[in-house]
Formats: structure tokens, C-alpha cells, sequence
């Protein structure tokens, strides 16, 4: 009998739960106090298990989506992945609710996004980091998926010329000519950072000594600055992180034995003022919001868009005052060098 | 491979480094195991220790103040358990995953609300370093003989360790069972704290989400590879952290000329962990009451 | 640890040892528990939500929108519940018997690369001759995983404890070599580490046509759990091992007075629970991914522990638990996007779900069911 009580009281609870989305759920939960307009655009942003504060590209999508929300009067969603097996119900849900826009942060979602995007033709959909990649593997384009790719190794290249310019000058603390980076795992969208990164030591200064490590994570900040650690103690004064959380230990072995960092994708100046002597950038965030425009003035391209060095896709972060002023003058060579076409950093890594 | 990469000055201080956080809540474990009380929950004091080192630390501007809340935070989160664990008899391992997906979320959530994406701001204050080493990684040290010594040469240890053994027999002769296993459930969340403190505020000096990776659970592996005795946490602690300074330096080690895979290295601290138990440590046995509500006689 | 000894209650809820007799639905004859926990955490949970400045209504709303709304709905919380049912089914088998096998993540994961190793290297086989082997492969890795556990502990006296947590953490690190360069690594455009794509043979079928409830990717393997559950019912009660395995979980001296070897059962024990948790890893691979994506749990083995140990480790209490966690995987994504409900407090709310539902004494306290018998329902109804 008083069993029989609690599962009445459940019922009513779901049920009232259920009317409440039904009456005024739909609108009610709009963005921060923005009033819909007539039409407002809809967004719906979808990270990978990396989750919203990763410090790297789902916060920068994030940061994109804000923006958006702030400058273009849009109506933005946000949802977290928990599992891979959630990509395709996450992004279906917004397509579900008509949303004008879905963006997919990151390469695990090439396939998910291929498998909604098809179901869902015109619901518009963005992919950073990728393409569509049909159930085989291979990629389709899709009339309704803007493919948003980073040229990572430009952006590698750029502080590796930074790099590369204070190891042959001994500038400041770097005066081993041994110079480093650390990936989190050995794949192609951290490996071509690391790319770029060594073709520029190896072109600008050839007797430099270049290692490489992986902390094999992308929370554990002790492994990171184990392999930091390791690093430094063979030589290594200049040490370029691609690891995310991991890196963050990487960055802090060098503070710790006065050393020199190099952040990835966000500008980490602000890591470690004084160490963190630059940032090879990756700017997600103008990814995000430039598809989101194009979308609210219906200038929306499907197909391959490239991010890179030409239109700011990428770039150098700020640079610490020890960056002697011939290296920045280089980079900026470099960076004009990269956006005619006369440079064209590799994407395969050399130093293993 | 050279003898360096696996012997090396560089991989005896990394061996160290990696495990004293495994050491700090390995001897939580210990002393509430040994109570009679699972704490799968180390894990969570962990990381709530971790954060709030690091937000104390921050903003007092004090690393002393910083460690303290960072031990009281484990403390607290292990008063949870305890009071689930002991006044309500809950199942202990349910009640200490609710609270270790409890830290995680609580911990993240604030991180977000306090720092939002930029981060733990640079200018945390420093922990003293003694001889290269953090100085935590010496106090995780010198908890060992402590440990040992409270366990196994004090009258609050023998009656710590009856109530884990025969809590009926020791309420007998009038010890409190429940008090002493809050006292040693409490001790082992000021511990996990203070491995917290340690990652946040000497190892990371920052706090990233999830920063603890599991660090809790091979806490708990270690107790049982210890046979639930300090020395034999210390010695799991060390063998663990070695695997894992291994792991880092034999990067770029070729076996004739193949290079082994970085992946594969990952495995080494896990491998010899198996490997030392099933060669060297073999059976073990848990103290008698070891997870076992305690319900007083009549009740 | 509970597991280190066959101990009767190291495993079990808070509450008396079970008999080796007691009848396997034990959890249906008690759900106002469960029930009134879920229902006091929600309103925990609500508070925390009203605290933070969100609207704990429009939460719980978009939540139970999100988990059962529509037809969909409910199908995507069947598909996450499916791998935490036999999951679950494999820490509670390890239960039983007195075993605690935090190892279901592991065994899951070996599965699941058995699966997509045969499922892909096999692709062109027809799907009545390639179903089966893929099945076979993902148990039979699983069962084997599990039993290196047993295996140790019945020669050596290896707590399984150790031996399963060690092993997960090295199939993650075999997985990443396997899938980012190693033999496995499928040649493809995904841009992810990935293993190649298994045969149409290998994949287990939407079983909702798509008229009837649209986009739905609820598959066969939810048949393949519900056999499972069935086996693990029959397994335990009807047959006489089930017995041996039972009486071996209330304690090692009362098995041996009943003539059975522990130590062999215990070999046996992790090899099954082995076989449910790869099991679970071949249906993921089978009926979600078609091949194996690095990574691609996110934990199922772990919250196993909770499913099999709010389920009291029966049959169907397993199951309301593993829906009830779906509920929440599925249900919690559409709380962050349509009520703008951090994902973290998703993750406290569910803790606090678990946390009330492990402090049952509470909840006994309020229903009145207590041994100490306080207050009775009437007074929260």
C-alpha cells in the first residue's frame, strides 16, 4: 500500500515536468535574457567528450558562440558530449528543433555529423576540424556541411621561427640549442603543429637539436610536466606544448626550471607571464562565429573552407618583451612568406 | 636504451614525484581500511583538496593557508562518507562513487564559475622545495614511519586496528567503534587532501577538471598490494611512480631497431604492478570487519 | 576492500547477508525504496539546481523531455542503458560470488576490439556466418580478459581487485597503440583514431522501423541484453553452479563444507563476468559505431558498480538501474542545451541520486520501514 504511494507522486512529478516543456519550454529557455526576435537565428553547438572547458578548441568554439550570441543577435545552444555515443543523438536534437545551424566541434565527429546531416537536409551544419566521413571512412561533402579546417602546421611554423631565432642567438635562457615540444597523443591534428613547428627549426637554424615527447593524456597535468621534466633535463630550454590540459604540467615544468613555453591554440601568455614567450594560435573561435554569420546572412558556403595564416585562421600569440625584436621581424617574414605561397610548412613530423 | 633511461638520478627523483600523491592516499586508505571502513572515496577528497588549495591559495596568498583548506576539504567530503558509511550503514563502495562523480562535478562546475576559461590565475604562491623535491613529497615520506608507528605501537592504533578486526570484541572493552571509525575515515580525507594540495599547488599550480585521473584508485590498489600496512603502500607507491618515470624516460627507446610505441610505454606502471603482486606479494588478506556496517548490539 | 575476501558482506547492500535461497527478483519486492530515493534526491538536486539561479522546474522538465519526451526519446535512453545492463550484469555476477570486479571497463574494451578486429577483417563473410563470430570473438576476449583476474587470484591469491583496475588502464594504453598507429589503424579520412569500418554482416540492425519512430538507432543488441539478463537469472538460480557460485559468495569456509573448490570458481566467475562486460563492447561496436573508436567509452565498466549495486545485484534491478542511468546520459544533454543546466550539475544531481539511494537508511527512516521503525510513509505522502 505505501508502495503503491510513491510511484503515483513519480508519475505527477514527470507528467507536470512534461506539461511545463509543452506550454512555454520551447521559448522560455532562450538565451541569456535576449528577447527572440521575429525570426532569431538558432544555434546549436556541440562539443566532444573534451568537454566546454578544455581550454582549447571547445572553449574557443564556446567563446565563437558567444560572441555571436553578443554581436549578431542569434539565439545559441550549447551541449556537452559525455560519450562518443552521444554525438549523433546531441547533434540531432538540435536539428530536430529546426535549428538554422549545427556546428560540431572536432574531428571525432566527422562521422556523426555525416549520419545527421544527412537525415537532415536542410538543417545547416558545421565541422571544425573535418569533413563528413560516410560510414566507410570516406569523406562526402554534403550541400548542407561547411567543412572548417585549421592549417596547423602554420601556426607551428610561426613560433618554430621564434623559436628556432632565439636558440641560434642564445637569447636569454635559451642557450642550450636544444629546443622541444610535447603532443598529447600522435595524431594528425596535434602531429601537424609539431610539423610545422620542426620544418621551421630545421630551415632556420639546422644545428639546433629537436626533441619530441607525448604525455599519452590530455587531462593529466603530472605526466605532462614529467615529459617537461625529462626534457629539460636533456638540454631543452624552449618547449612548445600540444596536449591540452597535459601541456598545461609541460608549461609548468619550464616555469619551474626557468625555461621558456610555447602555448597552443588559445593565446597562454597569461599561463605563465615571463615563460609562455608565445602561442601558436588556432582561432576556433573565428571559425565558429564566421560560420554563424554566414548563416545569419545567408552567405552560408558548404565544402572545405580553410583556416590558415591568409585570413587570420591562424597566427602567433603575444610575444614575451625577451623575444628580441630580429625574431619577431622573422616571423613576420614568415607569415608573409606562408600567406603568399612561398613558404609551405610540412605536415608530416621529421623529429619522432 | 641506456642505462640513464632507466636507472638514471632523473628517473629516481621523477620515481618520487609520481608517487607521493599515490602514497598520501594510499595511507588513507590504510588507516581507514583498517578501521574497517572502504573509502573508495579518496579519490574525491583528492580532487576537492586539489581545488580548494588552490582557490585558497589564491586568494589569501598564502600556500600555508592554501594546504590547510585543502586537508579540511578532503576531511570534509570524507565526513560525508563516514556519516553514510558508519550512521546510516550505506553501502560503502555506492556511497564513495556518489561522492567521487560528486567532486567531479561540484569541483568543475565552480572551476568554471570562478575562473571561467582563462584558468587558475599565474600567481599562486609556491611551495618550498627541500633538496630538488617539493616538500610534501618529504612529509609523504615521513608519514610512513608515523603511520606505522601510530598503527602498530600506540593504544589508539591496536584499538583502530581491533575495530576493523573485531569491532564487537573492542566495543566489549569499551572502545567506541563508531568514533574511531569516523576518526580514521576523517584521517584518511585529510590525507587525500593533502595529496590534492600536493598536484594542484606543487606539482600543476593550477587546477585543471579531473586533474586527480584516477590517483585515488591506484591509492586504493596499493593499500591492498601493502597488505593494508604503510611500508607496504610506500613500496606499491614507489614501484608505481617507477613504472611511470619509466614510461616517460624510455620514450624514443628502440628494441633493435624497431622504436617502441609511446602508447605501449603508458602501459609499464600497470604491467609491474600486476607482475610485482602476482610474483612477489601474492596473497593478501583484508582486516577482518573491512567494509562491514557495524551495528551496535540491540538495535 | 570489500572484494579483498570472500567475505558474505563485502559486496552485498548495507542491509543482512542474502541467503543462498533468497529468490532472484529480490528487487521487486521492494522498489518503494528506490523509488522514494530517486524522488528525495530529485528534490535535493532541485535545491541545488534553485541555488546556482537556475529554474529547477524547467531542469527537470527538459530532463524528463530529454529521457522519455518522445518515442525517440525513449529509444536513445534504451541505447546508453543497453551497455550498462550487461555491464552491470558482469560486476554483479563478480559480486555473487564474492568477487569485485572493477574490471567491466576493461573487459568491455577487449571486446569491443576482438569485435571490430574480426568484424573488419572478415567483412565479406555473410551476415549469418559473420554475426556469430563476432559475437564469439567479443565474449570470448572479454571472458578471457576477466579470467587473467581470476586466474592470478586462484594461483597466486591475487586480489582482483588490483589485477582489474592495473588491466584497465593497460587496454587503454594497447587500445590507443592499436587504433592511432598500430595494426589496427584504419586507413580512412574519419581524421580520428579509428579502427576500419566492420562488414555489413557484423552490424546488428535498427530494430524500430523508421516510420514508426524516426531516426531511432535502437538495435538488436538490446534483444542480445535481454538474453543476457535472462541467462544471468538462469546462470545464478536454476542451475546447480549458480548455486556453487552463490555459496561461495556467502563465504569461503561455508563453500568448502558444501565440498567446492573457491578457487576454481573464482577463475570461472571472472571468465563470465568477462564475457558479459565483452559482450557489451561487441554490441557498441556492432550496433553503435561499426568499428572501434579510440576512447569511445566513457566508462561504462564504472558505472557498472552503481548499476549492479543499486540494482542489488538481481536481475531486474539491474535493468531499472541501467535505465535510470540512461535516462539521465540522454535526458541530462537536452537539460544543458534546453534549460541551460551545466553539465556538472547534471553529474551532482546524479550523484546525489546514488549517494540517497546507498544511504537507504534514510529512506528507510522516512518510509518506516526501518529495523529501528520510526516514521511512518504517511508523513512525506
Amino acid at each position: 500500500m505505501k508502495r503503491l504511494l510513491a510511484l503515483p507522486i513519480l508519475a505527477a512529478l514527470i507528467v507536470s515536468a512534461c506539461g511545463g516543456t509543452g506550454s512555454g519550454g520551447a521559448q522560455a529557455t532562450g538565451g541569456a535574457g535576449t528577447a527572440p526576435a521575429a525570426k532569431a537565428v538558432r544555434i546549436g553547438l556541440v562539443t566532444d567528450v573534451g568537454g566546454l572547458n578544455d581550454k582549447s578548441f571547445n572553449t574557443l568554439a564556446n567563446l565563437g558562440r558567444q560572441d555571436a550570441e553578443k554581436d549578431l543577435k542569434v539565439e545559441t545552444k550549447v551541449t556537452e558530449s559525455k560519450q562518443q555515443a552521444d554525438y549523433v543523438p546531441n547533434l540531432t536534437s538540435y536539428a530536430q528543433q529546426g535549428y538554422d545551424l549545427v556546428i560540431s566541434v572536432g574531428f571525432l565527429m566527422t562521422n556523426s555529423t555525416w549520419k545527421v546531416a544527412k537525415q537532415f537536409p536542410n538543417v545547416k551544419f558545421a565541422i571544425v576540424d573535418g569533413a563528413p566521413a560516410d560510414d566507410a571512412g570516406k569523406t562526402e561533402n554534403l550541400p548542407n556541411v561547411a567543412n572548417l579546417f585549421f592549417a596547423q602546421q602554420e601556426a607551428g611554423y610561426l613560433v618554430g621561427v621564434i623559436a628556432a631565432e632565439m636558440a641560434k642567438a642564445k637569447v636569454g635562457k635559451a642557450t642550450n640549442n636544444t629546443v622541444c615540444s610535447m603532443g598529447g597523443i600522435p595524431i594528425p591534428p596535434v602531429d601537424t603543429f609539431i610539423a610545422g613547428y620542426q620544418h621551421a627549426l630545421q630551415t632556420i637554424s639546422p644545428t639546433t637539436k629537436i626533441l619530441n615527447g607525448y604525455s599519452n593524456d590530455f587531462v593529466d597535468q603530472q605526466k605532462g610536466k614529467e615529459v617537461g621534466l625529462r626534457h629539460i633535463d636533456q638540454g631543452c630550454d624552449i618547449l612548445f606544448q600540444v596536449a591540452g590540459g597535459s601541456g598545461l604540467g609541460y608549461i609548468q615544468a619550464a616555469k619551474e626550471k626557468g625555461k621558456y613555453a610555447i602555448g597552443v591554440d588559445a593565446d597562454q601568455a597569461d599561463v605563465a607571464p615571463g615563460v609562455v614567450i608565445t602561442s601558436a594560435l588556432k582561432r576556433v573561435n573565428k571559425a565558429v562565429y564566421d560560420s554563424i554569420k554566414a548563416v545569419k546572412e545567408n552567405t552560408f558556403k558548404s565544402g572545405d573552407t580553410f583556416f590558415n595564416a591568409a585570413n587570420e585562421g591562424i597566427g602567433l600569440g603575444k610575444l614575451d618583451p625577451v623575444v628580441p625584436a630580429s625574431a619577431k621581424a622573422a616571423a613576420d617574414k614568415a607569415l608573409a612568406d606562408i600567406k603568399s605561397g612561398a613558404i609551405k610548412p610540412k605536415t608530416d613530423i621529421a623529429v619522432k | 636504451m641506456t642505462v640513464d633511461m632507466v636507472i638514471g638520478a632523473s628517473v629516481l627523483a621523477a620515481t618520487l614525484r609520481l608517487a607521493a600523491p599515490i602514497l598520501l592516499a594510499a595511507l588513507g586508505g590504510v588507516i581507514s581500511e583498517r578501521a574497517g571502513v572502504v573509502n573508495i572515496a579518496l579519490e574525491g577528497s583528492m580532487l576537492v583538496g586539489a581545488f580548494v588549495g588552490i582557490v585558497a591559495a589564491e586568494q589569501t596568498d598564502s600556500i600555508v593557508i592554501g594546504v590547510a583548506a585543502a586537508i579540511i576539504a578532503g576531511t570534509l567530503l570524507a565526513g560525508i562518507h563516514a556519516i553514510a558509511a558508519i550512521h546510516w550503514r550505506s553501502d560503502q563502495i555506492v556511497s564513495g562513487m556518489a561522492l567521487n562523480i560528486l567532486a567531479l562535478g561540484l569541483t568543475s562546475y565552480l572551476n568554471f564559475q570562478l575562473y571561467g576559461t582563462t584558468g587558475t590565475p599565474a600567481d599562486v604562491p609556491d611551495l618550498p622545495t627541500v633538496a630538488d623535491q617539493s616538500i610534501l613529497v618529504w612529509v609523504s615520506l615521513a608519514l610512513v614511519p608515523l603511520t606505522h608507528l601510530f598503527l602498530f605501537g600506540t593504544v589508539s592504533g591496536l584499538r583502530l586496528r581491533a575495530v576493523g578486526e573485531h569491532p564487537r570484541a573492542a566495543e566489549t572493552v569499551g572502545i567506541g567503534v563508531r568514533r574511531v571509525r569516523y576518526a580514521a575515515v576523517l584521517a584518511s580525507g585529510a590525507l587525500a587532501g593533502l595529496g590534492g594540495a600536493y598536484l594542484s599547488l606543487s606539482v600543476a599550480h593550477s587546477f585543471t577538471d579531473g586533474m586527480t585521473a584516477g590517483r585515488g584508485f591506484i591509492g586504493l590498489a596499493a593499500v591492498i598490494f601493502g597488505k593494508w600496512s604503510p611500508i607496504g603502500a610506500l613500496v606499491a607507491a614507489l614501484l608505481f611512480g617507477y613504472g611511470n618515470a619509466l614510461s616517460t624516460s624510455l620514450q624514443g627507446a628502440t628494441i633493435g631497431d624497431t622504436r617502441v610505441p609511446v602508447q605501449l610505454l603508458g602501459t609499464l606502471p600497470y604491467l609491474l604492478t600486476i607482475l610485482a603482486v602476482a610474483g612477489f606479494v601474492g596473497r593478501s588478506r583484508p582486516p577482518a570487519a573491512d567494509g562491514v556496517p557495524y551495528e551496535k548490539e540491540g538495535h | 576492500m570489500s572484494g579483498g575476501a570472500p567475505t558474505a558482506t563485502g559486496p552485498g547492500p548495507g542491509g543482512p547477508a542474502p541467503s543462498v535461497r533468497q529468490p532472484a527478483m529480490q528487487w521487486a519486492t521492494g522498489p518503494a525504496v528506490p523509488v522514494i530515493s530517486v524522488i528525495v534526491a530529485l528534490l535535493l538536486g532541485a535545491v541545488f539546481v534553485a541555488a546556482t539561479g537556475n529554474d529547477p522546474i524547467a531542469a527537470y522538465a527538459a530532463l524528463a523531455r530529454g529521457a522519455f519526451g518522445t518515442p525517440y526519446d525513449i529509444t536513445e535512453t534504451l541505447v546508453s542503458a543497453i551497455p550498462l545492463v550487461l555491464t552491470g550484469l558482469s560486476v554483479a555476477v563478480a559480486f555473487r560470488t564474492g568477487l569485485f570486479n572493477i574490471g567491466a571497463e576493461g573487459q568491455l574494451l577487449v571486446g569491443a576490439l576482438a569485435a571490430g578486429a574480426v568484424g573488419a577483417r572478415f567483412a565479406e563473410l555473410p551476415g549469418p556466418l559473420l554475426m556469430p563470430l563476432v559475437i564469439l570473438a567479443g565474449i570470448l576476449a572479454g571472458a578471457g580478459y576477466g579470467a587473467i583476474a581470476g586466474v592470478l587470484k586462484a594461483a597466486r591469491g591475487v586480489n582482483e581487485v588490483i589485477t582489474t583496475i592495473m588491466l584497465n588502464y593497460i587496454v587503454v594504453f594497447v587500445m590507443h597503440w592499436l587504433l592511432q598507429s598500430g595494426p589496427m589503424t584504419a586507413p580512412s579520412a574519419l581524421g580520428t583514431p579509428a579502427s576500419a569500418r566492420i562488414g555489413d554482416g557484423a552490424i546488428l540492425p535498427v530494430i524500430l522501423p523508421n516510420e514508426l519512430v524516426p531516426l531511432s538507432r535502437l538495435h538488436a543488441g538490446i534483444l542480445l541484453a535481454a538474453l543476457a539478463v535472462a541467462v544471468f537469472w538462469f546462470l545464478l538460480w536454476r542451475t546447480s553452479l549458480g548455486y556453487e557460485l552463490r555459496a561461495v559468495g556467502l563465504g569461503a569456509r561455508a563453500a568448502a563444507q558444501a565440498g567446492i573448490d573457491p578457487a576454481r570458481r573464482m577463475a570461472l566467475v571472472m571468465a563470465i563476468a568477462g564475457a558479459f562486460a565483452g559482450l557489451a563492447g561487441m554490441i557498441q561496436v556492432s550496433g553503435v559505431f561499426q568499428r572501434v573508436f579510440d576512447g569511445f567509452s566513457s566508462g561504462y565498466g564504472f558505472d557498472a558498480i552503481a548499476v549492479a549495486l543499486l540494482g542489488k545485484n538481481s536481475p531486474l534491478g539491474i535493468v531499472a538501474a541501467a535505465l535510470l542511468f540512461g535516462a539521465f546520459a540522454h535526458g541530462g544533454a537536452i537539460m544543458q542545451s534546453n534549460a541551460g543546466i551545466s553539465s556538472h550539475l547534471v553529474s551532482i544531481i546524479q550523484a546525489l541520486v546514488l549517494f540517497v539511494i546507498a544511504a537507504e537508511a534514510i529512506v528507510r527512516g522516512i518510509a518506516g520501514r526501518s529495523r529501528r521503525g520510526r516514521k511512518p510513509v504517511e508523513a512525506i505522502a
